[in-house]
Formats: structure tokens, C-alpha cells, sequence
């Protein structure tokens, strides 16, 4: 730890801290565009000056410089090399000196851009605004043409409004160090510096911006010019919720923020997670939330009449369930949890199955095995459920329960009279095997939220929520227990799982009555093994990591 | 009359010097088994220490120093030869290359064997496509004679050398430049420190060096220290107490250009006076000396009345200016410094890496600024601002008087000022490339302003009489360039 005098504040420092982050964390801006905390440091932006106070050996006065508070790092100094006695560092973020050099900057960097804010995706979101009003001249004083550089078309989402580039090279840097795809560099030189793909010499692209982790170039674009395709022009970033949430993507389980209006949800960004995902997302988790929108969304319960499904009201749906499941015999009953459901759901439907059913042959379902993909610094995994060990742990939790996976589950559901099975997530196809197996079933259950093939199977179809429609936890492959947090209302009458499942408890004389999923995360602490801590308030935005 | 001093070039004009077998019969090769036989490898070192030797590629900084700083216990470590010489007005390094290469592979083998190194890359110039023919042919010579390669001569050592031709970047002259495009990379040059000595080429400690300071050590092998530190001044540094001795030794590749009658590279002692120079090229072509470059294009102007000016490290640091790569540019009263500024920004708008902010967008900017001086679109407002100079304190800050200044002289000095400040000598960019800049365009401005001043109220390029055009030296703000502004002085 080394003692820092930053501007009049007295503050303990990690050693090998840089200033950019020792000032952040004191509530203190040092505006900075080349740095990215997940990326290499080139120093090339300037932006970031601050002045340093360091005392060369032999020598009185103190030395005062202006460094980069990206590169210049705290250092415990030696005894005799102490400032005013004490001090390891001394460093002003504020002075006369550091303003100044922070106005010439920003009036470097404005000079070539369109000043295009108005028509702008980034604007209300941008480093280059932000840093111009709060550190910037108020009028430039550039008379001469300025550059103007082709908009181009990067990848399958990414465009490049070259006007706006401040040449900081984070995203050359990410395609270099993280996904190690090297689609990005400079062309041309000085002032006519660009970034671009590849191409032939005609300008064909050669190789396109087209890896599974290309979005994160545009959250870490500190300006308007890399932006995405998929978010474009489609609403200003002020006007847009915001809530922590984890992707559901696959069993990584990337922190992320879920950014929304009333009437869906717009975009996600990644969100920092050490452990993790640090800075950073696949385009898999960023992109995949159109099914949420979608106008496939079961929006009201449906039931088999003369061989059609047809819409029906809640009551009548679980009226028609619950007769069935009284005159049928509990072997003869399979209740089959999803690993895309929270483990909050997958608890309540376990509670219902064995206490109230009286069944202890449980199913664990789930989108099948996907691809893997490995970067220098992130891997998207191939189980592509959110909460595989969650359920399996938790559906397995009661006394004697048995959870079914794979070819012993449709084995045992070809043979049952009745088959509950709760889905969720994106559209999940479903194999041969799968498909005859359920066509087997007398009465079929289907909770889910797309029409999918499960459901033009089903005799009952009850309309789920998706992770943005509701609270809960899920638990990742290496032990995670993370929050998902209700953003949106789910579609037309879609209800949260755990609910509907309570709902059928209740009508058939269960004593169940959690009130929101914070409740049944108690009961989870209470009598799942190794989730002792794992109550909505101690996960927190963080996390909180199993016991291996 | 002055005397050239020919070391360096004394065979260069040897027919066939170019050849292993001439090249040895005046003494080639010798030096380096001078070296090899009576001395060890730290004496070497010493040796340049001792001789005081200072980098001709530029900046001017003591190779002795410089050779210090390596470990020496990292391995490899490399040596660079930077032989990509593009600052406009020098032309000596290729002379060599082209003439006598096979002193080039001397002085690099005394390096090496100094140094304990066993690689060395030569990073030439692409245009030289010629000195880079002659240097292959003589390195494979070498190669052949048993002075290159696996147990040189039979003494253990392994040294050997890769030419790599650059692809036409100025900035791949600057040392970190150089080592990222040898590397196969973009010629943009790195933060500094760590400095190449402590990790260079491939992260590994290198030396990097210019031709002209490697065709040096042969000399100082073979002559010994004592005749060498006898040629050019040895002042003393009064700054510490008690003096130090400031050495400014041996003789200099002065590559003459420009309003002279015979221009070309003249090898001179160091100490030698401006005027001293332009006769020994045979005099002004022209009436009158307008302006004198002297250290490279991107040295700061010297006017007529600083024609005194010892042409050496120290005297030219002293008057603000450096003696940089030695190319001296000698202006008569026709020239136009306006023109002649507009000409060296347009060499460093294009030049520029574009790496950081303030040199990649204010380089053209300033080149802009004075192309619209030079077409007539130069602002005719004026706005009053605090004058420079020597305060009642005697030292140099803000005199508390004000004056008038065209708003784009202003702004000219304020943008170059803002990629790297002239006067407090601080930069805010990742190499010296901005000072390159800054430093003809805030000193032709200051030096020559009532030429300035005419193309901007006459709305042309006006070419004023020397004296009208010059700033007298008593207007010493735009001879003094380095100051501490009032706001930064406190602390
Ligand atoms: C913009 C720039 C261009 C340079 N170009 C050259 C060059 O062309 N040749 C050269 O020898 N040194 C050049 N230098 C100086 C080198 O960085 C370095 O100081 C020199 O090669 C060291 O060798 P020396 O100590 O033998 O002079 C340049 C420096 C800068 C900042
Ligand atoms: S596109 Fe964005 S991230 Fe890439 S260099 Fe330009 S400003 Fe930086
Ligand atoms: S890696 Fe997995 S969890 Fe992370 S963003 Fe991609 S799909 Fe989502
Ligand atoms: S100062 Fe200029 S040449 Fe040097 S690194 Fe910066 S942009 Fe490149
Ligand atoms: S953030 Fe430090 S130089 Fe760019």
C-alpha cells in the first residue's frame, strides 16, 4: 500500500494501481479514451494527462510532470524518497497545468469530427460528449477542411462511422488480445488514419468483422463511431431502464445489464464481472434476446379441443390440469424442471412434485448440447442452459428424489400417463426421440414461452415468462449463484413459473404460498445443501460462489 | 580558410574502398583486431565513454552513457544500426553505405564485441537501394573473409548482420519506430521508458546507433582516446559544481545544402562556426544569409545575426536550436521563410504516425494554418495577449505588457505549442516527432513575424529585405524559447 496525495485528498493505494483507476476510486474523473482496463496500454490518446510529483534522487524540489495516468503507476517509494516526508506519490488531477493540456487534447480530437451528436446513436452515452463539456473549450477554433472518411460496414452488426474515430485502437486491441481474431487495424497514416478490415485492392473485404465476440467493440468504442446495426437509430440511450441481470445464453453466465422500455427490451450490455466474464459478452448473449419481443410469445393458455389448441383462461387451464392429475396415479405422473428455468421455479415445481403429487420421479430438461467456442480471454460455452447445475441440484434436493436426464428421461415418459413439462428459453427443436416419446403421453403439460414443437404436442399449454419477465437465480458451471431481475411485464396473460406451478399446488390441496422469489430463495437456503447463503440479498449484483 | 578533417570519409573516394582487399589495405579491419587483442570488452566501453563521443543520428546523447544503461546480463541483447537517415537536408549516412560499407561492418563488429553482442540488424533507408547493395555485398565479403558469422576469426566470437530495408516512413527513423517495423509491425514509435536499452528489438535489450556514430569507433580503437577527445571543444558544464567537463569531440558529417556555392557532406571538427561553414562550401550562392537550419529540418531557424554560432552539441542547445543530424540548410535573401515553413509542414503532416492525438491532428492543422498564411487567407484580425521576456526579475516569464498579434500567428504558435510546448520544453506526445514541429513552426514565425505579417496583410507571400523580415535579438522573445508561463510557476 502506498500513501498517495491526490489533489488535497490522503489516500492508500494497492501498489501497481495506475492513477486513471487510484482517482476512480476516489469519485475522481481523469478522462481517458485509449485505456480500457481489459486491454493493453498504448497511451496514445493524451487524454488522460495528469501531473506527477516524484522526487529524483538528490535533488530537493520535487519533479513535476505531466504523466499518463493510464501508464504512470503508484510505487511504494523508499524511505528517503518520501514527499513532504510521508507521501509516495504525490499527484494533482485539477491543476492549472493538467486543465489546460486536457483543453488542447479535446481540441485536437474535435478538430476532424462531424460534431454530428443530433443524428448520433452514442450521444448521451459518449466519452468524446461528456469529456468536451465537462473538460472541453467552449468553441473551436479550427477554420480548415476537415477530413471526412467513408462510413463503412464492418461485419454482421458492427458499422464504422469513421468521422467520429478518435483512432484510440481499443477495438484493433480487443480483436488482438481478447478474441484474438485480428479483423481490426489502421490504414493509411497520420490524420488519415482509419480502422478497417481487410480488403483486396479494389475494397472488397477480404475478411469480415464477423467473430462471436465482434460487439464488444462497441461498448468499448468510447465515441459514436463503432456502432451496432441491431441498436441502431432505435432509441436514445437516456430514455432507455436499466437493470443487473445475467445472460442466459449458456452456462458462462455473463453479468449483464438489461437495458428496456415498457415495451421490450432494446439492448444488452455487458456488465464487469472479475471472475466471470470481466468487461465482456459474446454477441450469442448480446444478440439473443429478440425471442422475448417476439410475436411468437405464448400470450394466453391454450388447450386441446377437438384436436386444435385453442385459447382458454387461466382458470379453465388449471381446472382442466387438476383434474387430470387427481385421477391419475403418481407413478404414472412425470414432472419434468428445465435448466433454463431459475432455480427458484425448479424448486417450487420439486416442492409441488413431492409433496404434493407424491412423486419422486423427476425430469431435468434443457436445449441440447451446442458448440463450443474458445478466445484468448473469454470462452462461450457449450451447454447452452443458463442453470443446468441449479436444477439438477435442486430438483434433486427433496428426499429420494430421482432427476431423469437424457435417454432414462423420454424413456420413462413414453410410459407416462401425464408429463409436466416446463421449458422456457428460445426456441428449442425437438429431436426424434423426444418427439415420440412425448406423442406417447395421454395428457401433456407443456409450460413454456414460444409456440414450439413441445407445444403442438401439448394437451395444455401454459405460457411462461422469460428472464427478463422475472426474479430469480440461476447458478453457472463453475458454481456461481447469480440474480436475474424482472425488467418487463411478460406478454397478454403470461405468468412467472414458479407461480403457475404454485397455482396447481394450491388447487390440489397444497400448502404452498410464496408471496416473490426471495421467499422460495429462503426456502432454497433452508434445504438445498451448499445454498446456505444464497438469499436474494447476499447474491446481491455480485454473486456469490457455491462451496466446491 | 578552414581545413576539412577527414576520418570518416578519408578513403571514402578510394576506388574500390567498397572492396574487402582495398578496404583493408588502409587499415581495415585492423582497429577491430586492435580491439579484439589489447583490449577486453569493458575497456572498449570505457574507451567511448572517455572519447565522449555523442550520437550523430540525432539527439545527440552520449553513446558511452547510452551503452551503460544495458544490462548485462540479459541475453540476447542486439544492436540496431539506424541507417534509415530521412531528415530532409542530411545525406552523409548513405555515403557511406554506398562508398565504404565495409567501415560500417568495422565499427559495428567493435560495438559488438564491446557489448557482448551477437545480432545486429542495419535498418536502412528503402530508398537506398543502392548503399543497400553495396552494404549486402560487403557483409557477404566479410562473411567469406571470416569477419562475420560463427568464431570471428578465430576469437570465439559469433556476430552477425541482417540489412532490412524500411518502406519510405520518416518516423521509422526514430529509434522505438525503427525496432516496431523491424519487428514487422506498424513504424509507430513506443512509450517511453522502458528506453531500448533495457528492451529494444524483441523486448531484449538493444543498442540502437547511428551510422555515423559506429563508423566513430573504429577511429577511437585505433587512434586511441587522447587523439580523439584533441579534435572539437570540451566545455565545461558550470551548471554543477565543481564543472564538469562537457565534451563536444571528434568531427562532424556536416551535410551542407541549400544557398551554397558547393553543396555536399563536408567532415569537420565540431566547434566550427556557422559562417565558417558556408565558406568551407564555398560561399553563399546569393547577396546575404537570410537563415540557417542546422541540425536537420527539424531544428530550430538561426537568423543572420547568429551566424556565429559554434555548429556544435552544446553551443547550438545553448542557443536553442540543436545540432540534430547535422544538415545544414543555408537560406539567401530570396527565400520566402513563410514558403520555406509551408515546405517543412507539409514533410511533417505527411510523416506524422498518427498515434497520439495531439501530433496526428495538429501537425496538418498547423500546415493548414500556414498554407492559408501563404494563399492570402491569413485572418487580418489582430487580438492583444500578454508579452514574453525578460521580466524586472530578470528571468525570462510574462512582462506584465501586452501586444498586438495577428489572430493566426496566434493560433500557428498556440497549435504547435499545444503538440509540444517549445518554451517549457514539455510535450504531451509519445515520441519527439511533435517537437520536430513545433520547433520550426514557433521559431520561423517568432525569428522571421514581419514576414508573416506581410503575407497576411498583403494577402500574398511577401519576401521582405533580411533585415525587415529578421526580429532583431533584442526582441529576445523570439530567441529565448524557454520560459515557465506565470500560471505554471507556482506550485
Ligand atoms: C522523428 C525522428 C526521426 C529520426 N530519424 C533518424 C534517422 O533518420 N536516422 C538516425 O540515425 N536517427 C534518427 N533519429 C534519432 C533516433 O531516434 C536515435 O536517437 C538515434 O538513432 C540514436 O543513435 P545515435 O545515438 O547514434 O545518434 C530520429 C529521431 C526522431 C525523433
Ligand atoms: S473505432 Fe472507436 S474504438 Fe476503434 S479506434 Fe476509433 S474510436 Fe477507438
Ligand atoms: S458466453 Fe454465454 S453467458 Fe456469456 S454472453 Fe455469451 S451466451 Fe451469454
Ligand atoms: S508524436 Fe507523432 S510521430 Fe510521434 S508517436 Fe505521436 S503521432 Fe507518432
Ligand atoms: S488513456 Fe492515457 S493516454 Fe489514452
Amino acid at each position: 500500500m502506498a500513501l498517495v496525495k491526490l489533489n488535497d485528498l490522503e489516500i492508500e493505494v494497492e501498489d501497481g494501481t495506475n492513477i486513471v483507476e487510484a482517482a476512480r476510486q476516489h469519485g475522481i474523473e481523469v478522462p481517458h479514451y485509449c485505456y480500457h482496463p481489459g486491454l493493453s496500454r498504448p497511451a496514445n490518446c493524451r487524454m488522460c494527462l495528469v501531473e506527477t510529483f516524484t522526487s529524483p534522487a538528490g535533488s530537493e524540489m520535487p519533479d513535476r510532470q505531466l504523466a499518463t495516468g493510464c501508464t504512470t503507476t503508484v510505487r511504494t517509494a523508499p524511505p528517503d524518497r518520501k514527499l513532504d516526508g510521508k507521501y509516495d506519490f504525490i499527484v494533482r488531477t485539477d491543476s492549472p497545468r493538467v486543465k489546460k493540456a486536457r483543453e488542447d487534447v479535446l481540441e485536437f480530437l474535435l478538430v476532424h469530427h462531424p460534431l454530428d451528436c443530433p443524428v448520433c446513436d452514442q450521444a448521451g452515452e459518449c466519452d468524446l460528449q461528456d469529456y468536451s463539456y465537462r473538460h472541453g473549450h467552449d468553441k473551436s477554433r479550427y477554420l480548415e477542411v476537415k477530413n471526412v472518411p467513408p462510413k463503412k460496414d464492418l461485419g454482421p452488426d458492427v458499422l464504422l462511422y469513421s468521422t467520429r474515430c478518435v483512432v484510440c485502437t481499443r477495438c484493433i486491441r480487443f480483436a488482438q488480445e481478447v478474441s484474438g481474431t485480428g479483423e481490426l487495424g489502421l490504414i493509411n497514416r497520420g490524420s488519415h488514419d482509419e480502422i478497417d478490415i481487410p480488403r483486396s485492392h479494389e475494397g472488397t473485404p477480404l475478411q469480415l468483422l464477423d467473430n462471436k465476440l465482434a460487439g464488444n467493440v462497441v461498448d468499448i468504442c468510447p465515441v459514436g463511431a463503432l456502432i451496432s446495426k441491431d441498436f441502431l437509430f432505435k432509441s436514445r440511450p437516456w430514455f432507455l431502464e436499466k437493470a443487473n441481470s445475467v445472460c442466459t445464453g449458456c452456462s458462462v453466465g455473463c453479468n449483464i445489464t438489461v437495458e428496456y422500455k415498457a415495451d421490450g427490451v432494446y439492448r444488452i450490455k455487458p456488465r464487469f464481472h472479475e471472475d466471470i466474464n470481466q468487461h465482456w459478452i459474446c454477441d450469442d448473449g448480446r444478440l439473443g434476446y429478440h425471442y422475448v419481443n417476439s410475436d411468437d410469445r405464448l400470450q394466453l393458455p391454450l388447450k386441446r379441443v377437438e384436436n386444435e389448441l385453442a385459447p382458454t383462461h387461466w382458470a379453465d387451464a388449471l381446472s382442466v390440469i387438476t383434474e387430470q392429475l387427481s385421477e391419475t396415479e403418481a407413478d404414472d405422473i412425470v414432472v419434468i424442471g428445465s435448466a433454463q428455468a431459475t432455480n427458484e421455479d425448479n424448486y417450487v415445481l420439486q416442492q409441488f412434485a413431492h409433496d404434493v403429487l407424491q412423486t419422486t420421479q423427476l425430469g431435468l430438461f434443457g436445449h441440447p448440447l451446442g458448440e463450443e467456442h474458445k478466445f484468448p480471454q473469454f470462452t462461450i460455452e457449450a451447454d447452452k442452459n443458463p442453470n443446468t447445475a441449479g436444477a439438477r441440484t435442486i430438483l434433486g434436493s427433496a428426499n429420494g428424489n430421482v432427476v431423469l436426464e437424457g435417454d432414462a428421461l423420454w424413456e420413462k415418459v413414453s410410459g407416462a400417463k401425464i408429463v409436466y413439462l416446463v421449458s422456457g428459453g428460445p426456441e428449442r427443436p425437438l429431436e426424434d426421440a423426444e418427439k415420440a416419446a412425448l406423442e406417447n403421453v395421454d395428457f401433456l403439460i407443456v409450460q413454456d414461452v414460444l409456440q414450439s414443437e413441445a407445444t403442438q404436442l401439448a394437451d395444455v399449454v401454459l405460457p411462461g415468462t422469460t428472464f427478463v419477465e422475472k426474479d430469480g437465480t440461476i447458478t453457472n458451471s463453475t458454481g456461481w449463484v447469480q440474480r436475474i431481475r424482472k425488467t418487463i411485464d411478460p406478454p397478454g396473460e403470461a405468468r412467472v413459473d414458479w407461480e403457475i406451478t404454485q397455482q396447481l399446488a394450491k388447487q390440489l390441496g397444497g400448502e404452498m404460498n410464496y408471496r416473490f422469489a426471495g421467499e422460495i430463495a429462503i426456502a432454497i437456503a433452508e434445504n438445498v445443501s451448499g445454498y446456505a447463503d444464497a438469499t436474494h440479498q447476499n447474491i446481491g449484483d455480485a454473486g456469490i460462489k457455491l462451496a466446491e | 580558410m578552414v581545413e576539412e578533417k577527414r576520418i570518416l570519409y578519408e578513403h571514402l573516394d578510394v576506388p574500390d574502398i567498397n572492396t574487402f582487399d582495398v578496404f583493408r589495405q588502409y587499415d581495415g579491419y585492423k582497429r577491430f583486431e586492435k580491439a579484439i587483442a589489447e583490449y577486453q570488452p569493458d575497456d572498449i566501453a570505457k574507451m567511448v565513454m572517455d572519447s565522449g563521443l555523442k550520437g550523430r543520428g540525432g539527439a545527440g546523447f552520449s553513446t558511452g552513457l547510452k551503452w551503460s544503461f544495458v544490462p548485462r546480463d540479459i541475453k540476447p541483447c542486439y544492436l540496431c544500426c539506424n541507417a534509415d537517415e530521412s531528415e530532409p537536408g542530411t545525406f552523409s549516412n548513405r555515403y557511406v553505405l554506398e562508398k565504404n560499407p565495409h567501415l560500417l561492418i568495422e565499427g559495428i563488429l567493435i560495438c559488438c564485441y564491446a557489448m557482448g553482442i551477437e545480432t545486429t540488424y542495419v535498418y536502412i533507408r528503402g530508398e537506398f537501394t543502392l548503399g543497400k547493395r553495396m552494404l549486402d555485398a560487403a557483409i557477404k565479403e566479410a562473411y567469406e573473409k571470416g569477419y562475420l558469422g560463427k568464431d570471428v576469426r578465430g576469437t570465439g566470437l559469433n556476430i552477425d548482420i541482417y540489412t532490412h530495408p524500411g518502406a519510405g516512413a520518416y518516423i521509422c527513423g526514430e529509434e522505438t519506430g525503427l525496432i516496431e517495423s523491424l519487428e514487422g509491425k506498424r513504424g509507430q514509435p513506443r512509450n517511453k521508458p522502458p528506453f531500448p536499452a533495457v528492451e529494444g528489438v524483441f523486448m531484449k535489450p538493444t543498442v540502437v546507433q547511428n551510422v555515423e556514430t559506429l563508423c566513430n569507433l573504429p577511429f577511437i580503437v585505433g587512434n586511441g582516446v587522447e587523439w580523439y577527445t584533441k579534435m572539437g571543444p570540451t566545455y565545461a558544464d558550470t551548471r554543477n559544481d565543481p564543472p564538469t567537463p562537457d565534451p563536444n569531440t571528434g568531427t562532424k558529417l556536416y551535410c551542407i545544402s541549400g544557398d551554397v556555392n558547393e553543396p555536399g557532406v563536408y567532415e569537420l571538427e565540431l566547434g566550427l562556426t556557422c559562417s565558417e561553414l558556408i565558406e568551407v562550401a564555398g560561399g553563399l550562392r546569393g547577396e546575404e544569409v537570410k537563415a540557417v537550419i542546422p541540425g536537420g529540418s527539424s531544428a530550430p531557424i538561426l537568423t543572420h545575426y547568429e551566424l556565429d554560432t559554434r555548429l556544435d552539441f552544446t553551443s547550438l542547445t545553448l542557443a536553442k536550436s540543436m545540432l540534430g543530424s547535422g544538415g545544414i540548410i543555408v537560406m539567401n535573401e530570396t527565400r520566402n521563410i513563410v514558403d520555406c515553413l509551408l515546405n517543412i509542414m507539409k514533410f511533417y503532416a505527411h510523416e506524422s504516425c498518427g498515434q497520439c492525438t495531439p501530433c496526428r491532428w495538429g501537425t496538418p492543422w498547423v500546415r493548414d494554418i500556414v498554407q492559408r498564411i501563404a494563399d492570402g487567407g491569413g485572418r487580418p484580425d489582430t487580438i492583444t495577449r500578454p508579452k514574453f521576456g525578460v521580466t524586472e526579475s530578470g528571468r525570462w516569464g510574462d512582462t506584465g505588457e501586452t501586444e498586438e498579434i495577428y489572430e493566426d500567428l496566434d493560433l500557428l504558435e498556440s497549435v504547435a505549442n499545444n503538440i509540444a510546448n517549445v518554451d517549457t520544453m514539455t510535450w504531451n506526445t509519445i515520441c519527439v516527432f511533435g517537437i520536430a514541429v513545433s520547433w520550426p513552426a514557433v521559431s520561423y514565425m517568432r525569428k522571421f513575424r514581419p514576414e508573416f505579417e506581410a503575407a497576411i496583410r498583403e494577402g500574398k507571400l511577401v519576401t521582405l529585405p533580411v533585415a525587415e523580415a529578421t526580429v532583431p535579438p533584442e526582441e529576445n522573445y523570439a530567441y529565448q524559447q524557454r520560459f515557465i508561463p506565470k500560471e505554471f510557476a507556482d506550485l
